[in-house]
């Protein structure tokens, strides 16, 4: 198909750099620009306290994105990311505080509890996503809208909206605000959930058969995929992730949160939708989509370095997200022509 | 499409077991069923001023409803309906205060107050339908863009605060004020959108496309509809829709609110497809946004009457609409 565009030997530069960027995607390319201009006209832009702040911050929205993603790939939809978060985080700050009381000084011991029971408040979250979605068949909207409203009240029920102090001092600034060959924590974190979703999808069965749910779940369902399963797996991966997200969140604040995040939801969605996520499902690579989550924060964080109101920023943002995803559209278009 | 149910011609009625029919009704059932329950532990909930109270609450959100069924038809849904109706009441408020204040005449004021509401959300409708229809882009990354934008400008043009000094005169028009006696406008405004809805949906060929659309947009393309001025069109009517809405709420609280729409955009999808209209596209019509409506203001108001905290509600919440798609699920593919 798109050969009769393309097809001949590349004679010209302009035709070789025009399949690079077909290749890539327009995506790296607007990232790169972004980065130079900034360097180029914002100075601060590349100094060590906000480069460790884009960091840090975009580290935090890679594992959701990653996370919605996956759930994204199965053709569904997680809109209660942006509640597990808040809920990991109560759960987790509420259960040391807990610990601490009944075995003081364990430290070890009150921090892996702690862990534990905000990544299990994600599975419960995901679990009830995810058995809806494949065996009630649900629409994946609707649940994750109900899943939302009940982790969000669930979260400001346990502490009727009161920050949860009382973490242990090791688990904050060892781990939360603390730095590992002089970069945050959490990068380290983010980078091992997109190496461990990167090597899921690029060499595991679980990967190609989330692709193939996505791409056609009759089809995958007749070639003896257990689609049911999967779909499942794909929405607890999902919530646990977020749980990730909001361990390390809590860790960084130093206090349990029930009102944190409110627009994570949103941007993972945005963040995956400009990598190309297809929202039909089947398509979606997650090196891309920590790009875009990258770009998105980056941008962000430039408009704050130029001092433009934040409710400007808002403006801004919306477009950006539409004329991305109708530029990626456009490209796609033309290669796909004839 | 592959499923059996929907390829059992429908105008055959087929035999309902008891459960079955049950199940035709599932929403009407819990209806009765949760107010005769409230009604033991709280009698006031069938009282007449309450049921009157219901009524005039659940008017907004069928507007709101409505209008979200204008683009759920279509396989799309508006994320920037609540964002909207903020822009709307804000952008309202400052052109009716503005001139009221160098002394326009009553009349002047309200037209300015429609028309600057109005013509917010047109152009809300046009910057989605356009980008949905034209580029075909997915509905959810334009209406999540227009969602931020109009966020932005709502917080902006206000500074963030309430616009005061709404005039009476568009409260009394949209609000109090007396057109039928016994009947309260918001009530009178929604059975007239109502009516001209279902007329629209059942018997123009746009409203009959839209169906045709949802169903399968490629069969509409053959036909040889002209899908994209439908679907702008469609886009367009659902923005205005929730614009009128705004202006109805702005009339209410008398100011111009930048946080009015809030909850609104989950809302009006939670109660349109709780009502029946299917996010697949092609199914629904006013008959189950009035359910869908009502039965989400007779929920909230039950839990309020029972004193249930407002974090449980929310939980609660989110369990009933996950039970009331799951009924909606079965009524398809059982009755």
């Amino acid at each position: 198909m798109s050969h009769v565009v393309h097809g001949s030997a590349p004679s010209s530069l302009s035709q070789r750099l025009l399949r690079a960027y077909d290749r890539v995607g327009f995506l790296p390319v607007v990232l790169v620009a972004l980065v130079i201009a900034l360097a180029l006209f914002v100075p601060r832009f590349l100094s060590l306290q906000n480069v460790f702040n884009v960091l840090r911050s975009s580290s935090y929205l890679v594992i959701i994105s990653a996370g919605q993603m996956l759930v994204l790939i199965v053709g569904g939809f997680d809109l209660s990311v942006g509640a597990v978060v808040p809920l990991a985080s109560v759960v987790s700050a509420l259960t040391m505080v807990w610990a601490n009381g009944v075995a003081p000084g364990h430290t070890g011991f009150v921090v892996l509890l702690g862990v534990l029971a905000g990544l299990a408040s994600g599975l419960a979250v995901g679990l009830i996503n995810g058995l809806s979605v494949a065996f009630l068949r649900v629409s994946p909207f609707i649940v994750t809208l109900g899943s939302m409203s009940i982790a969000t009240g669930v979260a400001l029920l346990l502490t009727n909206g009161i920050p949860v102090y009382g973490m242990p001092k090791a688990y904050v600034d060892g781990f939360g605000r603390g730095l590992w060959l002089q970069l945050p924590t959490a990068v380290y974190l983010a980078a091992l959930v997109v190496a461990l979703v990167w090597f899921m999808q690029n060499f595991t069965r679980m990967g190609r058969y989330l692709y193939a749910i996505g791409g056609n779940l009759q089809a995958a369902t007749v070639s003896g995929v257990r689609t049911k399963t999967y779909l499942v797996l794909a929405y607890v991966t999902c919530s646990i992730l977020a749980a990730v997200s909001g361990l390390a969140l809590t860790a960084q604040i130093g206090s349990g949160q029930a009102v944190i995040s409110a627009q994570l939801t949103l941007e993972s969605i945005a963040a995956a939708v400009i990598a190309g996520v297809s929202l039909k499902g089947g398509v979606g690579r997650v090196e891309m989509v920590t790009l875009a989550a990258f770009f998105l924060l980056i941008l962000t964080n430039a408009m704050d370095l130029l001092r433009i109101d934040p409710r400007i920023q808002t403006i801004f943002l919306g477009l950006i997200v539409v004329f991305a995803v109708a530029l990626d559209e456009l490209a796609k278009r033309r290669t796909r022509v004839d | 499409m592959t499923d059996a149910a929907s390829l059992a011609p429908s105008d055959v009625a087929p035999r309902r077991s008891l459960l079955g029919w049950m199940l035709v009704f599932s929403l009407p059932l819990l209806m009765i069923v949760m107010e005769l329950s409230v009604y033991a532990f709280a009698p006031r909930v069938l009282s007449l001023r309450n049921v009157v109270n219901v009524l005039n609450q659940s008017s907004y959100l069928f507007v709101f409803a409505c209008a979200q069924m204008m683009v759920i038809l279509t396989r799309g849904f508006d994320l920037s309906l609540g964002a909207a109706v903020s822009s709307v009441s804000v952008a309202s408020a400052l052109a009716m205060t503005g001139l009221a204040k160098l002394g326009a005449p009553d009349a002047v004021v309200v037209a300015a107050g429609l028309g600057a509401g109005l013509g917010v959300g047109a152009l809300v409708g046009l910057f989605n339908g356009a980008f949905v229809a034209g580029l075909e882009i997915n509905p959810f990354v334009v209406t999540l863009g227009s969602l931020n934008i109009c966020l932005g400008v709502s917080t902006t043009i206000s500074g963030g605060s309430p616009v005061f000094n709404v005039p009476d005169v568009f409260s009394r028009l949209f609000y109090n004020g007396v057109l039928i006696p016994e009947v309260s406008i918001p009530i009178t405004i929604a059975i007239i959108i109502g009516v001209a809805l279902h007329f629209l949906l059942n018997h123009t060929t746009f409203g009959r496309s839209l169906y045709i659309i949802g169903n399968n947009p490629r069969a509409a393309l053959v036909a040889g509809l002209p899908s994209r001025r439908y679907l702008l069109t469609a886009y367009v009517a659902c923005s205005l829709l929730a614009a009128f809405g705004a202006l109805m709420l702005t009339a209410r609280t008398g100011s111009g609110e930048p946080n009015l729409g809030g909850s609104l955009m989950m809302e009006s999808i939670a109660a349109a497809v709780i009502g029946g209209v299917s996010l697949q596209g092609g199914v629904g019509g006013v008959g189950a946004v009035v359910f869908g409506a009502l039965f989400v203001t007779m929920l909230s108001n039950s839990m309020d009457l029972l004193e249930v905290g407002g974090y449980v509600q929310q939980i609660l919440l989110g369990c009933v609409t996950i039970l009331a798609i799951f009924l909606d699920r079965l009524r398809r593919t059982r009755a």
